[in-house]
């Protein structure tokens, strides 16, 4: 599982630069609007397809960390061992749902790409690049949990 | 099955799988697609990604890990310090003089990082020790901190506004706005209370050496001179004018919001890299792992909590229960205060984005119903938020006060709390009778 781990690892490296590039371009909408007479019309949505890939593609990484919060309040009531499988439990339906939303994000990547979809803005981007961040991070996100639940079990 | 009964089940549902444990994102998701199988039509579930991604993906919302970088590059710097010595320097001569300045440097730092937790532990990794050197009671010390930090969610920019903005469809100016009135009311609640405290533990202290006891640190005094005072600004300046520059722009109709998060994360970052020195990429990593972990983990949540409301309002279970609501011809205070004492158990458990997310279909229309301003809502609802922060068993600030202080126990910091949130309720009564308090401003600047 080495392989996961750098893997999430290159995500959080690539996903900082992502946030620096996002932010500079809102900056440098800022300034355009209020120092040149050109329009300001792709630097919003550019930001979204940046940030939807942080969001999307870190996932795995934070859950790595056990960072997607829960109610922790069954916790500390559960005797350890019934503890010990509500977690295993509750990861297995956890990476279910994500497998299905994983497997709808593919088949809304594929329709995009294969009919052409794109934004219905101005630029018009095509709309499978931040489908595709979104379905690879949630296969990723997948996989990391349910490497969490058998490491467990 | 009517409507009734499947509210009911939703309901029910919800609460059974999130107290099962299972993270917040991933409990909103499931029920919400379960119940889509169940009860809406087959072709429903081949939209649920693309559902999901159309809630997402404005840019209102998803600036919200930019606002999170900008706090984390503030808050993992030595400005929170600065800060924190150069209030306490200048507001040495007041009585209770440095948790007042404690106060200030919680208001100031949150309205500069937007954050709760960071704000904690910037000002109180430095004011909890030297408050407790000067002989304040060490549940005093960390309630003050606790509260003071909880003005993060208030002041602007400030995240759970962002989304209260958009469950509301409010102007998200008029909503940052209206929080700063009602921010410094807090502030001079804070203030009082630590100038009166400060009094009676100094009674307490003289009363104590006067019968033979121990000295207490509390009747030193201290002094600083000018030159000291003067030699703390240069520091704190820049942060002061990264703050006022971010207002401006924003306010003087220069950037959006969403613009405002990226000019002042962008700014932060510039910011500690030439005052700080903080720039290498084993300096800048913790920033931006904060950053990535906290922003993943939000706007998850928030993307699973709109389609869970999607859901909900598609099955007519949110107009339903509020129709119900409206039907039950409350009078506007009695369903005002139902509504909040609501919130405030939500609070025990939930984070402020998913009470936000979760519970806006359902009380705003009653509440507009009734003629109140959902501008001025939105701050009380903010404020009554605030108070979950600190009180257990959630009390996200409690946690940060025990990592920052680990020697004071649990017991006394929630009790040095304790009169810290009866000032919020106060605060809240007050903004009842004088909802001007919060309204005047926006009212003026945005026609």
């Amino acid at each position: 599982m080495k392989a996961l781990d750098q893997l999430n690892r290159a995500i959080v490296v690539l996903s900082s630069i992502a946030l620096v590039i996002a932010g500079a371009v809102l900056t440098y909408s800022v300034i355009l609007r209020n120092f040149s007479p050109e329009p300001t019309d792709w630097q919003d949505e550019f930001s979204v397809f940046m940030l939807i890939g942080v969001t999307f593609g870190a996932s795995a990484w934070v859950q790595s960390e056990r960072g997607h919060i829960g109610i922790e309040a069954v916790k500390v009531l559960l005797p350890p061992r019934i503890e010990r499988w509500r977690q295993v439990v509750v990861d297995l339906l956890s990476a279910a749902f994500c497998a299905f939303f994983c497997w709808k994000s593919w088949t809304l990547w594929y329709e995009a790409w294969s009919e052409g979809y794109t934004s219905a803005t101005s630029w018009a981007p095509p709309l499978w690049i931040p489908y595709i961040a979104m379905s690879l991070g949630m296969t990723l996100l997948t996989f990391q949990i349910l490497v969490q639940a058998f490491r467990r079990s | 099955m009517s409507t009734v009964e499947i509210g009911v089940l939703y309901g029910v549902a919800t609460l059974l799988v999130m107290f099962s444990g299972m993270p917040i994102a991933f409990a909103l998701g499931s029920v919400a697609t379960v119940f889509m199988v169940f009860f809406m039509p087959t072709s429903a579930l081949d939209t649920v990604t693309q559902n999901v991604y159309e809630e997402m993906s404005a840019i209102t919302l998803l600036s919200i890990p930019l606002f999170i970088l900008k706090g984390a590059a503030i808050g993992r710097s030595p400005a929170g310090r600065d800060l924190y010595s150069a209030l306490h320097v200048w507001m040495s001569r007041l009585p209770g003089g440095l948790g007042i300045a404690n106060i200030f440097a919680c208001a100031l730092f949150a309205a500069m990082a937007g954050s709760s937790p960071a704000t904690c532990s910037a000002i109180g990794s430095a004011g909890i020790p030297e408050m407790r050197k000067r002989g304040y009671p060490p549940g005093f010390a960390a309630g003050l901190i606790a509260a003071g930090g909880t003005l993060g969610i208030l002041l602007p920019p400030s995240i759970t506004m962002i989304l209260y903005a958009v469950a509301s469809e409010q102007s998200l100016g008029k909503l940052f706005l209206a929080g700063i009135g009602p921010a410094l009311l807090l502030v001079f609640f804070f203030a009082a209370y630590a100038a009166w405290r400060y009094g009676h533990e100094t009674r307490k202290a003289r009363v104590t050496l006067a019968g033979g006891g121990a000295t207490s640190a509390l009747l030193d005094d201290e002094h600083f001179t000018l030159g000291q005072k003067f030699a703390a600004l240069p520091r704190v300046l820049p942060f002061v004018l990264l703050l006022t520059g971010v207002m401006v722009a924003l306010y003087g109709g220069y950037a959006t919001p969403s613009e405002t998060a990226g000019l002042g994360a962008i700014l932060a970052l510039v910011l500690i890299a030439v005052i700080y020195n903080v720039w290498r990429p084993a300096q800048l990593k913790p920033i931006m792992e904060n950053t990535i972990r906290e922003g993943s983990m939000l706007m998850l949540i928030i993307g699973m909590s709109l389609f869970y409301s999607y859901v909900m309002s598609y099955l007519h279970i949110s107009q339903s229960a509020a129709e119900w609501v409206v039907a039950q011809h409350l009078s506007r205070w009695v369903l005002l205060a139902a509504i909040l004492v609501m919130v405030v158990m939500l609070g025990f458990f939930l984070p402020p984005v998913s009470i936000i997310l979760m519970t806006a279909p359902i009380i705003l229309p009653p509440l507009r119903a009734a003629g109140f301003d959902l501008v001025w809502f939105g701050v009380i609802m903010t404020i009554v938020m605030e108070m979950g922060l600190i009180h257990p068993p959630v009390g996200l600030n409690l946690f940060v006060i025990k990592n920052i202080a680990p020697d004071i126990p649990l017991g006394d910091v929630v009790w040095g709390v304790v009169p810290f949130v009866l000032l919020m309720t106060l605060a809240v009564v007050v903004l009842c009778f004088a909802p001007d308090i919060a309204m005047w401003l926006p009212d003026k600047l945005i026609k």
